[in-house]
């Protein structure tokens, strides 16, 4: 498979530009559905801002000059075309609704012990009520072991900016928990 | 390379240590399940994600030619905010001097009117008068013609008269 630098520079110089820039999008389209979602929960939602993630992808590739790696730049666009469009929806998209909450004790009920699905509720509910920040901060420690310093670039801050979102999102969720 | 080996290594001691840490305190189970039920996708929506995207793209591509008939070709575009800089500059001064000089025009008139009586003058002087100030004198003179006819039909046959003498002597 061709790496994001090769598929990139074959784009820049027009060559099966539609072609290259598919091969680019199928490699990093779920991480970045993935991202998106974690923060705003509603598919239809994730589905129409990831679109519009590699629209500007598409616009903007012909400028991108490799001075970061592609998947932080990739990233770093997912999260601002995230809080655009929460800003512009002006709504709660990422509180669990009573749908959610009935979901998860329906998954959890046949495995874990009533106490399990109380955390778990607990978990999902803590998380939503982060700020956007520290909430995408934790996810992309945790979820995808991204190291600091590209969490930084992508969310615009400094590395130990990065590292206190990351601690304060932690231990914010277990006094989430604790409180129920 | 022993450098870079090492760099990496921490990284993932990092790493380790921060999710250690997260599961000590959230419970590991649920973080674990927390994550499949925000990474789910509707049924083979990534195989058609990438058609939707590029049919978008093309979409656009036709709505933004389109939009570019009705405006100046893109090397053109910087000029564009000038060109409208300038003709509002033009209409606005254009205007103010245009209304100024006509209010001086006007006020030249009327200081002439008051002070110089039509029958004062010799008809050369008055078309002088009138090709100088063109249509505003044109106004003014009707105006001073229209003012004699008032006075003169306010005057009783005695007055007619007695003007009429003075205009035959």
């Amino acid at each position: 498979m061709a790496s994001d630098q090769e598929l990139i520079i074959q784009f820049q110089e027009s060559i099966n530009r539609e072609a290259n820039f598919t091969a680019l999008l199928k490699k990093h389209q779920q991480k970045v559905y993935y991202q998106i979602k974690r923060m705003v929960t509603d598919h239809a939602d994730a589905d129409d801002i990831a679109q519009l993630v590699w629209i500007k992808i598409w616009d903007k590739l012909d400028g991108f000059k490799m001075e970061s790696e592609f998947t932080t730049w990739l990233f770093r666009i997912a999260y601002n075309e995230t809080l655009n469009y929460i800003q512009k929806q002006k709504k709660q998209l990422t509180s669990p609704s009573n749908n959610d909450l009935i979901e998860y004790e329906h998954a959890t009920a046949s495995s874990d012990s009533p106490k399990s699905t109380e955390i778990q509720i607990g978990l999902d509910s803590a998380i939503s009520q982060l700020p956007e920040k520290q909430k995408v901060v934790f996810m992309l420690r945790y979820y995808e072991g991204f190291d600091y310093e590209k969490i930084a670039s992508i969310v615009g801050t400094t590395i130990g900016g990065a590292k206190a979102n990351y601690h304060q999102a932690v231990k914010k969720v277990e006094g989430f928990i604790k409180q129920l | 390379m022993v450098m870079e080996q090492h760099t990496e290594d921490n990284i993932e001691k990092d790493l380790a240590e921060d999710r250690a840490w997260a599961e000590s305190l959230l419970n590991k189970q649920s973080l674990s399940q927390f994550n499949l039920s925000k990474t789910d996708a509707p049924f083979n929506y990534f195989d058609s994600f990438s058609d939707k995207v590029m049919q978008r793209i093309e979409r656009e591509k036709i709505e933004k030619t389109n939009s570019k008939i009705f405006f100046l070709p893109s090397f053109m575009r910087p000029i564009n905010k000038w060109a409208v800089a300038a003709a509002f500059i033009i209409v606005v001064g254009g205007s103010f001097i245009f209304l100024n000089n006509s209010v001086s025009k006007k006020t030249e008139a009327s200081i002439v009117a008051n002070n110089i009586s039509l029958q004062d003058l010799s008809s050369e002087e008055i078309e002088t008068y009138v090709d100088a100030n063109e249509w505003i004198a044109e106004i003014d003179v009707q105006t001073q013609m229209q003012k004699e006819n008032a006075r003169l039909s306010s005057l009783d046959e005695k007055q007619i008269e007695e003007i009429k003498k003075t205009i035959t002597q």
